[in-house]
Parts: structure tokens; C-alpha cells; sequence
């Protein structure tokens, strides 16, 4: 014989089968699967964890096929509702906020009493300036540098204290 | 593939769809010593062939929930193998060292290995481990693809047409690979036959 032939060559690797790994190795192997899954995990950022998750909820919700035709179409309506409500809603906010500001600068009652019944942003924030920027530019004098009015009281309007 | 068998896997792989991750472990064990034995004589290094494994029940894993059943998850798994083990041995280039795994003791009661030893003087003559020396070296010597259609067929057993659906080649490209194989390892092994003990 020259050479081995194809069926020698066959049966000789099918000896190859007999090479087995050491014993308890595929018992193992599953052990060992787990703990690497594990340790791949506890090495994942927070964010990937999330995302996975994440991707995982939506295949088991199945977003593709809830994602057909006539939910899209809700969806689009429901999105425009909203769209066009806040659209027709935005410019009254304007014109509520113009004609609330003055009131706003206002005392809550004509003598500037603290009541109970008054709204408490009104005591407390004050947003306006007691006389506008023009009002107090005239009380200056041209010559003097410029004087910062802290509260609306000026400072020397403080009685002095005499011992 | 046996019907039954097919059946067990779908119901196991619908199962690990729906997050029941013990299904997959089923699957896990029922194709380790399968899946081993194609990515060994792949590889014929026991640890590199012992991360590949990890590595291609991760990737099956995550990629179970894309699984469409468009052909058998025997397939698809032996599929995931072979192409992560080509990725691998690519990398690896020819920079390598045997790792073999220890020849069961049955292969002295297994009647091929009785009439080779009968008939052949070449395996009459050279211990049982150089034999496996032998062949291991051949077997390397072969490209990687004609590696894998050698392992799936002759090792495994597997049909040509089963070889072509896992490479997605023609069952003719198979045909081809595998007669281009046979004679080179015909040549590899003709020193072994002239001279059984080195």
C-alpha cells in the first residue's frame, strides 16, 4: 500500500473522537458559564446595565407590534392635542402676566398692612422696584455719583439713636 | 436531524425568549460536549477551545431573543461556533502550541481502531500518542475552512448538507473542500506511514 486511502483517512479521524477533555469538565462547564456572566456584568457600567434592561422590556413588550398603524396614528393626534394646546395657551400667559405685574408691585392693601387674608407672595416677593429707574434718576443730582437705594426707606430717614 | 430533537430545542428556545434562563441552560449543557469537540479539532488547544466555548454561549445568549427559527437552533448554535472559531484561529495565526486532551481508554475497544491496528502497520507500530500527534499535526496543516468541513464531517458526522447550511457554502463547495482536504492530509500523513515512529 502507497498511501493511506480515503476510508483510512476517514477512520483514522474519527479516532480523533476519543480525545476528551479531563473528567467533569462538561459538568462543570456550566458552573463556569454562570460565574463568567457574573463577573461580565459586575464590569458593565450602570448605564449599560440600564440600557440592556431597558431593551429587554421592549422585546418582551413587543414595542414592534404595538407600534401599528392606528397607534401611531393616536399617537401623532394625541402629540398635536398637546402641540396646539400649549400653542393657544402661551400668548394668554403673556397678557396675564403683563396686567398681574403691577399688582404685584403693589402692597397687598392700600396702607401696606400685613393681614392674614393677603396672599403671601405679595408681602414677600417684591418683583418690582417701588419707583422706576426714571422716578429715581430725577432725585439725583447730576454732579453726585450715583446712590443705590437698598430698601424703600432711605438710610438717612433712620431716626439716630442718642444715649 | 431527528424531529424530536428539533422540537425539545424550539420549546427550550422560546422558552429562554421569554426569560426563563434555566431553558438555556438545558441547551447549554446538551450542546457543550458537541460544540467542544467541533471548536477542539478546530483548534487542537483544550484552552483556547475552552474560552471559545464561553465566548459562543454568551453570544448565543444575547442573541437568542433575534433567533427567528428560520433554520434549527442546532445550526444557528453550530453557525455561531464555527464563524467565532475562524475569527479566532485568523487571529491567532500559525503561532500556536498543541494542547491535546487525553485519549479515552475505549478507543482500544472501539472496532475501527482494532481493524486499523490489524491492518495498517503504520498504527500497528506508533503508540497511541504519537497517532494522535500525528493527526493533530496534519489536521493543522490544512487551512482553517478545509479544518472545519474535516472536523464536521469526518469527527462529527455531520451530512454535507448540514455542513452547507452551517458555512452557508454550496453542499458542492463542501464536496470540493473536503476531496481537496482528504489528499492533502493523504500527503501530511505519507510520512507517518513510511516512518510510524519518529
Amino acid at each position: 500500500m502507497d498511501e493511506f486511502n480515503d476510508n483510512e483517512i476517514a477512520r483514522l479521524l474519527r479516532l480523533k473522537r476519543h480525545e476528551q477533555p479531563p473528567p467533569g469538565y462538561f459538568e462543570n462547564f456550566l458552573h463556569e458559564f454562570h460565574r463568567r456572566q457574573r463577573d461580565e456584568l459586575l464590569r458593565q457600567p450602570l448605564w449599560r446595565i440600564c440600557l440592556e434592561r431597558a431593551r429587554e422590556l421592549m422585546f418582551r413588550l413587543d414595542v414592534r407590534s404595538l407600534a401599528s398603524y392606528p397607534v401611531a396614528v393616536a399617537a401623532v393626534l394625541v402629540c398635536a392635542a398637546v402641540i396646539s394646546l400649549k400653542i393657544y395657551q402661551e400668548p394668554e400667559k403673556t397678557q396675564v402676566a403683563l396686567q398681574d405685574a403691577p399688582a404685584l408691585s403693589t402692597p397687598a392693601n392700600a396702607e401696606g398692612e400685613w393681614t392674614l387674608a393677603s396672599p403671601v407672595a405679595t408681602r414677600i416677593f417684591r418683583t418690582q422696584p417701588l419707583r422706576n429707574f426714571d422716578q429715581s434718576a430725577q432725585t439725583h443730582r447730576a454732579s453726585a455719583p450715583p446712590r443705590y437705594v437698598l430698601d424703600s426707606v432711605p438710610v438717612s430717614y433712620e431716626p439716630t439713636f442718642k444715649f | 436531524m431527528d424531529q424530536p430533537r428539533r422540537d425539545e430545542d424550539q420549546e427550550l428556545v422560546a422558552r429562554t425568549q421569554s426569560g426563563d434562563a434555566s431553558a438555556f441552560d438545558q441547551l447549554v449543557i446538551k450542546y457543550t460536549p458537541r460544540l467542544y469537540g467541533l471548536v477542539y479539532n478546530m483548534t487542537s488547544n483544550h484552552e483556547d477551545t475552552n474560552d471559545l466555548l464561553q465566548d459562543i454561549f454568551a453570544k448565543a445568549y444575547k442573541a437568542i431573543r433575534g433567533f427567528r427559527g428560520k433554520s434549527s437552533f442546532y445550526t444557528w448554535v453550530h453557525s455561531i461556533a464555527v464563524n467565532m472559531t475562524l475569527n479566532f484561529l485568523k487571529k491567532r495565526g500559525r503561532r500556536f502550541q498543541l494542547s491535546l486532551d487525553d485519549v479515552d481508554a475505549s478507543i482500544q475497544n472501539d472496532r475501527e481502531f482494532m481493524e486499523l491496528t490489524a491492518t495498517s502497520s503504520p498504527v500497528r507500530e506508533a503508540d497511541l500518542s504519537e497517532l494522535q500527534r500525528r493527526l493533530n499535526e496534519a489536521m493543522m496543516k490544512l487551512s482553517d475552512e478545509h479544518r472545519a468541513v474535516v472536523t464536521m464531517f469526518h469527527i462529527q458526522g455531520m451530512p454535507h448538507a448540514e455542513i452547507s447550511k452551517i458555512l452557508r457554502v454550496s453542499e458542492g463547495t463542501v464536496r470540493s473542500r473536503l476531496f481537496y482536504a482528504n489528499r492533502q492530509l493523504q500527503n501530511y500523513l505519507d510520512e507517518f506511514r513510511k516512518n510510524p515512529v519518529s
